[in-house]
């Protein structure tokens, strides 16, 4: 046996633990998700005649943008495994396709300085925020934004 | 399934004191090709995001499965998600370094 290990490659398992703290929030998704549109349009307005300082902008601006996808990346997986349960998933029918699909859009909006991949993952955000409201059964509401961004956030009443 | 013996690092606790964070495992895909898995079998199986999971059958319905951690006080397991389907289930764990 011990040869076996010696020799097969190795993968992994996950033990899953979790501490059933029940605090869940869909905030912190949607700041994420704004900062990723406003990184975006600021990689997409970028001016600068001097090079260097241009590319140290660029990488300073996507850095942002990747840490802020990787935030709203973790926020969703927290949604969708510990939050959501069986009975969310089979009421709101279009949920689990709404994680798929606004998980692929956030990874376009990673790969690319792409407004539009970043205005549909905040979309796809905002959905998911309404129906963990109502599963809360609290009214969700979408008030405006302050940020520069524009747009709205999704609250409850 | 998988194949023959594939080799698993265990991440997490909630198989502790049995699997514990960072042990390594054989896991068997052929343990079940001839008969079902069984209360009290440690199983590997596959979740919605495609990740391998370790917990413990603990009841059986059909060809659906309640699967527990050892460590109940701080585990994510069919308390949360449900019951698995047979099909998810790639192996049982056969041996631990």
């Amino acid at each position: 046996m011990k040869i076996l290990f010696k020799v097969l490659p190795l993968r992994i398992a996950y033990a899953h633990c979790d501490i059933p703290c029940g605090i869940y929030d869909p905030y912190v998704l949607q700041r994420a998700a704004h900062t990723v549109i406003r990184m975006t349009q600021l990689l997409t307005d970028l001016k600068s005649d001097d090079p260097k300082k241009a590319a140290h902008d660029i990488a300073r601006i996507t850095h942002v943008k990747e840490e802020h996808i990787n935030i709203l990346e973790e926020e969703l997986d927290t949604l969708r495994n510990d939050y959501f349960k069986q009975e969310h998933f089979e009421k709101y029918s279009n949920l689990n396709d709404l994680f798929i699909k606004t998980l692929k859009v956030a990874s376009k909006a990673r790969q690319e300085i792409n407004i539009e991949a970043a205005k549909e993952t905040l979309s796809g955000v905002q959905e998911i925020a309404e129906i963990f409201f109502k599963t809360k059964n609290v009214e969700p509401v979408r008030v405006k934004s302050v940020y520069p961004t524009g747009g709205e956030i999704v609250l409850h009443k | 399934m998988l194949l023959l013996l594939s080799k698993f690092k265990i991440i997490g606790h909630s198989m502790e004191p049995v699997l514990r964070n960072g042990d390594q495992v054989l896991i068997s895909g052929i343990s079940y090709l001839f008969k079902n898995p069984q209360k009290g079998d440690t199983v590997a199986f596959k979740n919605k995001e495609g990740k391998i999971l370790v917990k413990r059958v603990t009841n059986i319905k059909n060809a659906d499965y309640f699967v527990l951690g050892d460590n109940k006080n701080d585990s994510l397991d069919s308390r949360s998600y449900g019951w698995i389907l047979g099909k998810d289930i790639l192996g049982k764990v056969v041996y631990k370094l």
